[in-house]
């Protein structure tokens, strides 16, 4: 045996073992998807053609009002003109699927008052206020939790207490003068300093008159969805429709707050394409019967091969175990450091690369058989067949990720988890083909069997091709 | 041709596929046009991420009865849902409708609930658009359209144009008869299904171009004054192949067995099942034609080739039909003598 096969060999068992020890000592587990633990899957359309920036901005609404819910593993992406929103595990279904559809407006809101989130002072006298004694827990200590609107009651005509952009800063707002539909433009420009014009329309051109002249003097918060974005004094009493918000603004702060602006011109509305609700139960359900359908199904193959290609056998499965540790610590790596969930599609996915997990062993297998049959000696056998097994599995697992790639980049949702992980289980099999199955069929050709390949099922040298 | 499991696992199977191949291709074209007519005719059974709509999943005391639930359903507008009770162990309901526009999803939901006899929280739900489905639907087409331009690329590049032809239409082959069959059965067709028959797709093609890849590398050993004819090459190749293929089926198999008769049926995971049926048929199907319809196709288009009609004729003249074992035996000489010179004939080889 060559050193470099014993190399390989051992190199690839290290590896292994040290990623999956890392894996489960970090603590990692592969997360898992709706469907597989319960909780909501929404995808969302926007009604009319939006602009990338918006759609952008739109999706970025989405996500903090996700956190806001307070989901373990959220995961929001953008798939071509849908997002797709997964919280798995979710609690209250039916409120996160109201909140997240929800159309997102800009208020602009009169300040009442200041504090500091992190001051428990502060906070307890600002509940106060706010409940006016509604509530009988006055005395206790206040968290910041108690104290800040929850999205479903940030209604246009409340009262609301709400975070700045950065979280550093509460405000204590009321009611909403006018809201984002009235804006008619905003633009960042440098003149001197970052500014943003704003224009309204008529009727926010008078509306927005009213506010200055009740509020003079005295900030004015601009909200874009339970967010204080900016909070600029009001220095005039009357703006015939044109305002300019100043204040030391950086180039970015600048242009964003424009975008902020010309957002709530023209929010954008979602259609719900499709809303997923799986209960906990039935995820569990699903979950359990995949995992002992798989096991079974496993376990039949590992027969099978045993059966048919004895020693070989023993090989494949070592083979497959590797595979599986791999495959492990990626999906748990993927889920911790990307929040990519284990779907269903996804799980199937693996189940069926089982198929051509063992198919890259039966090749390279049935090709040592045939040379054993012809008079070939096992270990030149095993050691002469595996460049023309390994170039049939080259060629034909390139095919798998030709498919794997184009339905990733083209297909959305469960199409789009499945190919990942087809894509993903390719490539490994690729890797363990070569760094691990071959130099373990070649150390077991040479020390096990040597020259009896009953061993590995081939029953009958005498019954070769010349006859 | 002698069919023996013993012959087959010492590789002393010796079958003439390329010979029995006209009458194989017939019956498998008269099964497409079967297939192809069930789909035109009956259409398929399009789930509701195609078709719009809901359904619902209800987990329901044992006494509850498909009838307290259809009631139920009527009451919010759903006088024409379907409800089904899964199989499993316990009572689980599937109702599927259009609940009336006045409802709200919580009143549906909460609605079954109370006649189900449980709360709403164990109800898992799914409403779809109608426009959503033609966007998956549009999707799975372009996907499809550009992967087998990539695939017909890849293979003629790597093979040649006949293989890609071969194989494209081994591929067409698989999807028409699986569809076919969700059509014939009416089995619900869902994204998940469309995964399923995408994976076929996958399958089938990575079957065949084992076949090709072994044809091609032997094809490459015959020494230039080998008299050997495309459809001999072929045949010994596939006997070749065929343990490979017949392994491959069923360790792939073996598992989406499980998966549909341990997951779907006894343990009442019915998500399962939509992709399990369809791979199951598929990866049987798939085999098959890599075998029997893939490579004689490309074995009737090679034989037209001057080389390969000259290699025809010569055989014809001499009036000697070569037996596969003899076919085989040429193969190994040419393959192993390649590098020494010219050596005496060998018994058994009748050129």
């Amino acid at each position: 045996m060559r050193r470099s096969h014993l190399v390989s060999l051992i190199l690839v068992v290290v590896f292994t073992a040290a990623s999956l020890a890392g894996v489960l000592s970090a603590g990692w587990t592969p997360v898992l998807g709706v469907q597989l633990q319960g909780g909501v899957e929404v995808v969302l359309r926007p009604a009319d053609e939006v602009s990338d920036e918006q759609f952008e901005r739109a999706i970025e609404i989405i996500r903090n009002r996700v956190d806001a819910i307070g989901v373990a593993e959220p995961d929001i992406t953008r798939q071509g003109t849908q997002v797709v929103i997964q919280l798995p595990g979710v609690k209250d279904k039916q409120r996160a699927v109201d909140l997240i559809g929800q159309t997102a407006e800009l208020r602009f809101r009169p300040v009442l008052q200041m504090f500091d989130p992190t001051d428990p002072e502060q906070l307890s006298a600002i509940e106060e206020a706010m409940d006016q004694g509604q509530d009988g827990d006055i005395g206790n200590e206040a968290s910041l939790s108690d104290v800040l609107t929850p999205p479903q009651e940030d209604d246009v005509s409340a009262m609301v207490a709400l975070l700045g952009s950065s979280g550093q800063t509460g405000f204590v707002l009321a009611p909403a003068a006018l809201t984002g539909e009235v804006i008619e433009e905003a633009a960042a420009t440098f003149q001197g300093q970052w500014i943003v014009n704003v224009s309204f329309n008529d009727e926010g051109a008078l509306l927005f008159d009213q506010m200055a002249a009740a509020n003079y003097g005295r900030q004015v918060a601009i909200v874009l969805d339970g967010v204080v974005e900016s909070a600029p004094t009001i220095n005039a009493e009357e703006f015939n429709g044109q305002a300019v918000i100043s204040g030391s603004f950086d180039e970015a702060e600048a242009k964003n707050l424009a975008l902020v602006l010309k957002f709530g011109a023209l929010p954008v509305e979602f259609e719900r394409d499709d809303v997923r609700t799986v209960s906990a139960t039935l995820g569990e359900g699903t979950l359990r019967a995949g995992i002992i359908a798989g096991l079974v199904g496993l376990a039949l193959v590992g027969a099978y091969m045993l059966l048919y290609y004895r020693l070989l056998g023993l090989v494949a499965i070592c083979s497959l175990a590797t595979s599986g540790a791999i495959l492990w610590s990626i999906v748990a790596w993927l889920g911790e450091s990307r929040g990519l969930a284990l779907t269903l599609a996804g799980a199937t996915g693996i189940v069926v690369s089982i198929g051509v997990q063992v198919d890259s062993n039966i090749v390279y297998y049935e090709r040592i058989k045939e040379e054993v049959r012809r008079g070939r000696a096992v270990r030149s056998a095993a050691d002469g067949s595996f460049r023309a097994a390994f170039s049939t599995i080259i060629w034909a697992d390139l095919a798998s990720l030709i498919g794997a790639g184009v339905l990733y980049q083209l297909t959305t949702g469960t199409v789009r988890g499945f190919a990942l992980y087809l894509g993903i289980t390719t490539l490994i099999d690729l890797f363990v083909s070569f760094f691990f199955m071959r130099p373990l069929v070649i150390l077991v050709a040479r020390r096990l069997v040597g020259e009896r390949p009953g061993r590995l099922g081939v029953s009958n040298m005498a019954g070769g091709v010349i006859r | 041709m002698n069919f023996s499991l013993k012959a087959m696992y010492r590789g002393e199977n010796s079958w003439d596929f390329v010979g029995v191949s006209r009458r194989v291709l017939m019956g498998s074209a008269i099964a497409v046009l079967v297939c192809v007519a069930a789909i035109f005719i009956r259409g398929l059974n399009l789930g509701i991420e195609f078709e719009g709509g809901g359904v619902w999943e209800i987990p329901a005391l044992s006494e509850v009865t498909t009838d307290d639930i259809r009631d139920a359903a009527s009451d919010v507008g759903m006088g024409d849902a379907r409800v089904q009770r899964i199989s499993g162990g316990e009572a689980i309901f599937r109702v599927r409708g259009e609940p009336a526009a006045s409802e709200s999803a919580e009143s549906v939901v909460s609605a079954l609930a109370k006649a189900a006899g449980v709360d709403s929280e164990t109800i898992s739900t799914r409403t779809v658009s109608p426009s959503f489905g033609d966007e998956v639907a549009g999707k799975a087409r372009r996907a499809l359209v550009v992967f087998l331009i990539l695939i017909a690329l890849y293979l003629t590049l790597r093979f040649e144009w006949k293989m890609a032809l071969g194989a494209l239409i081994a591929v067409a082959h698989d999807i028409a008869f699986t569809v076919g069959i969700y059509a014939i059965f009416q089995f619900e067709t869902s994204p998940a299904t469309v995964v399923a028959f995408l994976t076929i797709m996958g399958y089938s093609l990575y079957d065949t171009i084992v076949v090709f890849d072994r044809v091609k590398d032997n094809e490459r050993s015959l020494s230039a004054k080998s008299r050997m004819t495309y459809p001999d090459l072929a045949n010994v190749s596939l006997n070749q192949v065929v343990m490979r293929s017949v392994n491959t089926s069923i360790t792939s198999v073996l598992p989406v067995l499980s998966l549909l008769i341990v997951g779907s049926f006894i343990l009442g995971a019915s998500s399962l099942q939509e992709f399990a049926i369809a791979l199951l048929v598929g990866l049987l199907v798939g085999s098959y034609s890599s075998l029997f319809v893939a490579m004689p196709i490309v074995s009737e288009l090679k034989n037209r080739e001057s080389h390969w009609a000259e290699q025809q004729r010569s055989v014809e003249v001499l009036g000697t039909s070569n037996a596969i074992e003899d076919a085989a035996a040429v193969l190994a000489a040419d393959r192993y003598d390649r590098s020494s010179p010219p050596r005496p004939r060998k018994k058994g080889r009748k050129r």
